[in-house]
């Protein structure tokens, strides 16, 4: 029995265990080991250069930029998205009819594709289209939308937001369910008011569907590539040059392999200790508020 | 709000006023593309609410129009079904195969596995494009359907998923179907799949939906034109359709509606998961 459990375990595991070595173990210490090198992805030599592509990665622009564009995402996109997703998910909760009808309806944008998200922002928000017409007739303004950096950056983070709320929401619309009603009837008997119920009872009992959004969130704006791709290319002057971005320029554009490795590392290092940071300033937050 | 009956009618049709309102603005770009999909070439990206309508576009998925090779909508439609619904099927399969394993069969070293498998998740992705990349090169798949079917044909978030829903099966359940006789395959067939139904749903579509609106990964390794999946075509032709965008449209109304064809299939089945998951 013991025996043929072992091998059995074995055989079901297999998939992965195969998997992981091919596709995970293998290529994260080729990237490692590629990452010292001047490799161009093509020519067969290539020499060992040490620490010499992470010291021209610090240096250069576009690591910079990506560096920043991240965090400037965040701080757009994160507040953004969790404001929009509490919005649907406290507004739709108290419907008796048709609550699943709507969430379903919110969803919905995250089926979408980042492709036709950005094909339909970019016919949108197009020289002669609507929009700016409308403003060019009435205000006589002229917006480049997609050209000057901060709106680029905004209309991704706006795409992005669109795109995750209803996901969100659902994660929230759960957690306001498992709230035990009773704690609002009491509250209603103490005579609070709503702003008060909402801030002080329905948030801190929120608190542990939050963290999960605000965690998946915070994860998100570490691997933005279609949408920055399909619109402004990482432009206007790296404005939105994020992470994937520059490894995907620098790889598979630039054909810099060694040196587009090194960066790969660097935006996991980044990465990693982001979330690990974010994650405790979360939970600190939480704790010191007494949510947790 | 939860559990008060104090509000009044008119509280709740505001309610009701707001959501709707909220839904309108969220499902708006989905509604401009569909009517600009439909519009008279002339109008499209021009109006709000298109008045005259032709189906110029969708005739231009059939043939190609002027653009390109003869038919690249259709050929990159399949392309996609192809693609998704194989690394789908595997996903899934391995997903469940190797949750089974590490929940349920008590083998030496599944504690080893079971701590690599979460190391594996905590990693960043990114990091392995370009070494990924270059094994498909080395391995001869380059431009293959395999390219873009083997390395995405385990879902790591699956495995976690199907091996938390298990942990909570009882043993029990599984002790007695071994007493009467029956395999570890049929147990999985016959008793752990029909209890994850609803989770399934939840993963399955949730699958489905990423791999079939995958670009990176499928732009990089695949160059013919007609290997190309409609995500990557569409892509590619925001340069060359750039004074045609009807087609456009349409190409992305035809990249829409399977997925949110199968989530109306699976959408009831999808609520009680997400419940589910999220407890």
């Amino acid at each position: 029995m013991n025996k043929q459990n072992n091998k059995l375990g074995w055989l079901f595991a297999s998939p992965y265990i195969i998997f992981g070595l091919v596709f995970f173990l293998g290529p994260l210490l080729w990237s490692l080991y590629l990452s010292f090198t001047n490799w161009d992805l093509i020519a067969p030599e290539f020499d060992f250069v040490g620490l010499d592509n992470f010291r021209k990665a610090m240096a250069a622009p576009g690591v910079q930029s990506a560096f920043w564009v991240t965090y400037k995402f965040m701080m757009l996109f994160v507040p953004l998205v969790t404001a929009m997703s509490l919005a649907v998910a406290v507004v739709i909760q108290g419907l008796p009819k048709f609550k699943s009808v709507y969430l379903i309806g919110f969803f919905l944008p995250y089926l979408s594709s980042g492709v036709v998200a950005s094909l339909i922002v970019q016919g949108f928000l197009s020289y002669n289209s609507p929009v700016n017409e409308f403003l060019r007739g009435t205000f006589g303004i002229n917006i480049d939308w997609l050209g000057s950096p901060f709106s680029a950056l905004f209309i991704v983070g706006l795409i992005l937001a669109w795109k995750f709320t209803g996901y969100y929401a659902l994660i929230l619309t759960s957690g306001l369910e498992s709230i035990d009603k009773e704690v609002y009837e009491a509250a209603a008997i103490d005579g609070v008011t709503d702003r008060q119920r909402f801030w002080k009872i329905t948030l801190p009992l929120l608190y542990p569907a939050l963290y999960t959004t605000l965690i998946l969130s915070f994860g998100v704006t570490f691997g933005i590539f279609t949408e920055v791709y399909q619109l402004t290319g990482g432009g206007p002057n790296f404005a939105t040059n994020t992470w994937q971005m520059e490894i995907f320029n620098q790889a598979f554009t630039n054909l810099q392999a060694g040196y587009a490795s090194a960066i790969a590392i660097m935006a996991s290092i980044v990465t990693f200790i982001s979330i690990f940071v974010i994650r405790k300033l979360l939970e600190s937050w939480g704790k010191r508020n007494g949510w947790v | 709000m939860v559990g008060s009956k104090k509000y009044s009618k008119r509280r709740l049709a505001g309610r009701y006023v707001l959501a709707t309102l909220l839904l309108l603005v969220m499902v708006y770009p989905y509604l401009y593309m569909v009517l600009n999909s439909f519009a008279d070439w002339a109008q499209v990206d021009r109006q709000l609410v298109p008045s005259k309508f032709s189906l110029k576009s969708y005739e231009w998925l059939l043939t190609g129009g002027e653009v390109g090779i003869a038919r690249p909508w259709m050929n990159a439609f399949f392309n996609s079904v192809i693609v998704s619904v194989a690394s789908t099927f595997l996903m899934m399969l391995f997903g469940i195969m190797v949750a089974y394993a590490l929940s349920k069969l008590k083998f030496r070293g599944r504690d080893t596995v079971n701590n690599f498998v979460l190391f594996h998740m905590f990693f960043p992705a990114i990091i392995l494009l370009i070494p990924n990349f270059l094994i498909i090169q080395k391995v001869g798949l380059y431009d293959t359907y395999w390219a873009m079917i083997i390395p995405k044909a385990i879902s790591l978030w699956a495995i976690f998923m199907y091996t938390n829903f298990f942990k909570a099966v009882p043993d029990a359940f599984i002790e007695a179907a071994k007493l009467d006789g029956a395999s570890d395959f049929k147990i999985l067939y016959k008793i752990m799949l029909p209890m994850s139904k609803s989770i399934t749903a939840v993963i399955f579509l949730f699958l489905l939906m990423e791999r079939w609106t995958e670009l990176l990964w499928d732009m990089i390794v695949v160059r013919s034109d007609n290997m190309l999946t409609l995500n990557v075509l569409l892509s590619q032709m925001f340069g060359p359709y750039g004074s045609y965008p009807g087609p456009l449209y349409a190409a992305s109304v035809l990249l829409t509606v399977p997925i949110i064809i199968m989530f109306a299939i699976f959408g009831k089945k999808f609520k009680e998961g997400m419940q589910f998951s999220l407890k």
